[in-house]
Parts: C-alpha cells; sequence; structure tokens
C-alpha cells in the first residue's frame, strides 16, 4: 500500500474547533492551496508539539499528509508570525475574527488565492499597529471583492455604462456596483452613493494590493463606506456576517462599565 | 440519519441507535456498536445508566451564585464556610473546576462562564454568563477576580472584554501564570509562549 502524500505549505490559520477526545479540526487558508481543513491529532494536550502553534489568526508554515477519509492530517507545524500586537487587544482581536470569517467564506478549497492570502496578512498586521482604526478592515472588503473577481464598478454606471459625473450616484449590490441617477433597474436594491464616499472607494481600489492609504474619514464618511461595503460582502456570501455582531457591540460599549 | 443497516421489524433499536448517533463524536457505526452492547447489558445496568440520565435531567440546575451545574442551589463549593468569599475564580466550563479542585491549590470561590466569547460561532458576551457575574460583584465583598478563561484567543478575547467592563471598579483582577507546560520542551514551544514564560519568569 503506498504511503499516504504528504506536502508542505504556509499558512494563515482561520479557526479551529474541538474533535474526537483531544483533536483539533483546523481551518487553514494556504498560500498554495488555497482553504484546507485539517485535522491536528492530539493538539489539545497541553503535552503536545503543535499547541500553541495553530491558535486562530497565525501564519504558520506546515507539513500535512493527504488523508483517506478527505481530511488531511496536521504532521508539523512552526509559527511563523503571531500578530502578537493584534492579540493583545479586544478589538483588534475582533476585527481579526471579522478577517477570518471573510476570507473563510470567500476562499475556497483546492482553488489558491494569493493576492487574497498576502492582503490578508498585510490587513492582520495594520490592524495590530493601529486597532482603533476602521480603514483595515474597509480597505481588506474592497480588495476582499477585488481579488475575488467581485469588484463593483466605480467608474461608470453599472446599466448604462456612461462615465459617472462627479456627483453624488446610488449603489447597488445586485446590480454590480455604481448606478448613475437616471438608470432605475426594477427589483434592484439601491441606496445613495456620496461623491465623497465614491472617491473614497476609487482611492482603496487603485492601492497597491498590500499598501493601506492613509486617510482620515469623519464619523459620518466611514459610516456609508462602512455600510456599502458590508451590504456588497454579505450579499455576496448570501449570509450575514457572525462575527460583525460582537463588532458592533463593542463600538456600541466605546464607553464601557457595568455599573456606570 | 439511521444506517441502512438497522433491521425495519426493530423500531426501538433504530430510535436507539438514532439517540445515541446525536452524541458528539459518535457516528453512524458507533452509535450501532453502543445500541447493541446496551443490548447484551443485564437488565439492571442498562435501566441505571437510563436512570442516571433521567435523574440528571430532572435534578441538575443551575448554582444561584456561581452558576455551576449542581442539584442544590447554592452548590457545595458556594455553601462552604471555610472558603474565601473574597476571591472568585472565573472559569469557562464546569469541567474547569473540577480540574482546580483538584489541584488544591485555590480555597475560593468560582464563577462559571459556560463558554467563552466565539465571534465566529456568534457567540456574544450576552449569551455567557457574565450579567450574573456582575450582579454578583455589586452583593458580594469580592476582593480579587482570578480569570482562568483557556489560554486560547476566544479565552483571551473573554479575559479582555471582562477586564474592559470592570475598568475603573475599585477590584483586583488577576489572570492565570502562561508559560511553559510541565513536561514541555523549549523547542517546540511557541514564540507567544516563550515570550510571556521570559515576562512572567520567577526568581529561584
Amino acid at each position: 500500500m503506498a504511503p499516504p502524500r504528504s506536502y508542505h505549505s504556509e499558512a494563515l490559520i482561520l479557526k479551529h474547533a474541538p474533535f474526537g477526545e483531544a483533536d483539533l479540526l483546523v481551518t487553514f487558508f494556504t498560500k498554495e492551496r488555497g482553504k484546507v481543513r485539517a485535522v491536528a491529532r492530539g493538539a489539545r494536550r497541553s503535552s503536545s508539539k503543535l499547541v500553541g502553534h495553530l491558535e486562530p489568526l497565525t501564519q504558520v508554515s506546515l507539513s500535512l499528509a493527504q488523508g483517506r477519509s478527505g481530511l488531511d492530517h496536521v504532521s508539523q507545524a512552526q509559527l511563523m508570525e503571531s500578530f502578537a500586537p493584534l492579540k493583545d487587544d479586544l478589538e483588534a482581536i475582533t476585527k481579526g475574527f471579522y478577517l477570518a470569517e471573510l476570507v473563510d467564506g470567500f476562499g475556497s478549497e483546492a482553488n489558491p488565492n494569493q493576492p487574497l492570502y498576502h492582503l490578508a496578512l498585510a490587513t492582520l498586521h495594520a490592524i495590530g499597529q493601529d486597532p482603533e482604526s476602521d480603514l483595515p478592515l474597509r480597505f481588506f472588503e474592497l480588495r476582499l471583492l477585488k481579488v475575488s473577481g467581485l469588484m463593483p464598478e466605480l467608474y461608470c454606471c453599472v446599466e448604462c455604462r456612461n462615465d459617472l459625473a462627479p456627483d453624488n450616484h446610488r449603489f447597488s449590490p445586485d446590480i454590480g456596483g455604481a448606478l448613475c441617477l437616471e438608470c432605475r433597474p426594477a427589483e434592484a436594491h439601491v441606496r445613495p452613493l456620496s461623491l465623497r464616499a465614491l472617491k473614497v472607494l476609487r482611492l482603496l481600489d487603485r492601492s497597491q494590493n498590500t499598501q493601506i492609504p492613509s486617510i482620515e474619514l469623519d464619523s459620518s464618511l466611514a459610516l456609508e463606506i462602512r455600510s456599502l461595503l458590508k451590504m456588497s460582502i454579505e450579499y455576496w456570501l448570501d449570509k450575514q456576517i457572525q462575527s460583525n455582531s460582537f463588532l458592533e457591540q463593542l463600538h456600541r460599549e466605546e464607553k464601557p462599565g457595568v455599573y456606570s | 440519519m439511521i444506517p441502512d443497516s438497522i433491521p425495519a421489524a426493530s423500531p426501538s433499536l433504530a430510535r436507539l441507535i438514532q439517540e445515541l448517533n446525536r452524541l458528539p463524536g459518535i457516528g453512524p457505526k458507533s452509535a450501532q456498536r453502543l445500541a447493541y452492547y446496551l443490548i447484551r447489558l443485564p437488565n439492571e445496568e442498562a435501566l441505571a445508566l437510563a436512570d442516571a440520565i433521567s435523574a440528571v435531567k430532572s435534578n441538575i440546575l443551575f448554582c444561584n451564585q456561581c452558576q455551576n451545574l449542581t442539584d442544590s442551589s447554592p452548590c457545595s463549593i458556594c455553601a462552604e464556610p471555610q472558603r474565601n468569599q473574597e476571591q472568585i475564580c472565573i472559569v469557562e466550563d464546569p469541567m474547569d473546576v473540577l480540574a482546580l479542585e483538584r489541584t488544591h491549590a485555590f480555597r475560593g470561590l468560582y464563577h462559571v462562564l459556560h463558554g467563552v466569547i466565539s465571534p465566529l460561532n456568534g457567540v456574544g458576551p450576552d449569551q455567557l454568563k457574565l450579567k450574573e457575574l456582575f450582579n454578583r460583584l455589586t452583593q458580594e465583598d469580592v476582593k480579587e477576580l482570578i480569570i482562568a478563561t483557556n489560554p486560547t484567543l476566544e479565552g483571551e478575547a473573554t479575559a479582555m472584554y471582562i477586564r474592559r467592563q470592570l475598568a475603573g471598579q475599585d477590584l483586583k483582577i488577576t489572570h492565570l501564570a502562561r508559560g511553559l507546560p510541565v513536561g514541555g520542551s523549549l523547542e517546540y514551544t511557541d514564540d507567544l509562549t516563550l515570550s510571556r514564560a521570559f515576562q512572567g519568569r520567577q526568581e529561584l
């Protein structure tokens, strides 16, 4: 009988769950193979050599063996980047979980997407450097749509294909981007798109894949962009983003204190 | 799903296999093996198992103080007067209380959260026994809160959330030490654990 085939890869750990008595079922987003789910045997025991190397939001170098039942097995894992600054801040951790949920939702198995892999790592670094800024996540959301081939149209009207005048417009994720004021497609979910928001989205689109531009957004503009991108992401995912509710709760509770 | 091999003439056996199949980690084949094992057991042994399940479901409740699972409230730990009433150790699950009790290193009280904040699974603070903890702190004379959530990312996030909610309170909040496990090896230890082990080094 031929031995099971093994392979090496570097990966970002998206999540894990208990599996069996002391194992972990880990979801990786690998550089070379896209999303991979693998079992790490005994990884929940404190004496395991894999302990600490398989935490979510960690970049690792992996050796995996292809399993017969469809699930691969982790034979070795070596931590490459722990994103330690991110893990010292509650909001940053929650943003990291949000990113992991989106990579899990948009990544697919046996379908490598190296631009997405590098984008995710760069965004985790940026979140760790400035946990309070929402810009890294907005950048990630737009670039995620772009590297997944789902980029909304921002330069001309998706209906009439005319160039957009420098004015306020409208936006529809189901039609695929910006709409001029004259076009009114039936049965489309449409919401206003301010000229300022359009300019920021275009700036994020034109930036390098891993270089987050340095811009300041006032709260109303930040809210508009967050809402437009969330709408697009949830449209393509076809479900609500679970980790978003805790992120929003943290924003609401910015002045914490249960006794106050 | 009931496996195809179950004889249609035995609906009670099929039901047992189906119920066993619902248990975590029990697949259809294991469920069949367990069901046939139970059939072969002497009557009194099989019925003792059924009775234990029935008793636990009708008697178990949450302790109104620590939220641990118990037969009577307050539980035996909360009702023990010799325990240090000024220290509360926060743990994720009832099994963590058992693990800490085995050490005999802690003689204070506990608070069981019944989970951790897990944004990816839609578990937020409202799904945990946190409100009960914060209520306890207003009613009891607690001086120290020891956070003993697991050293996972979700456990750390939960610890940070508790610290954030109690910021500014006249309360000592501590965290179990992070570092090298007994029997571990430096070579295989991850960077984060090693750096925390350095931070928490102790004079010999």
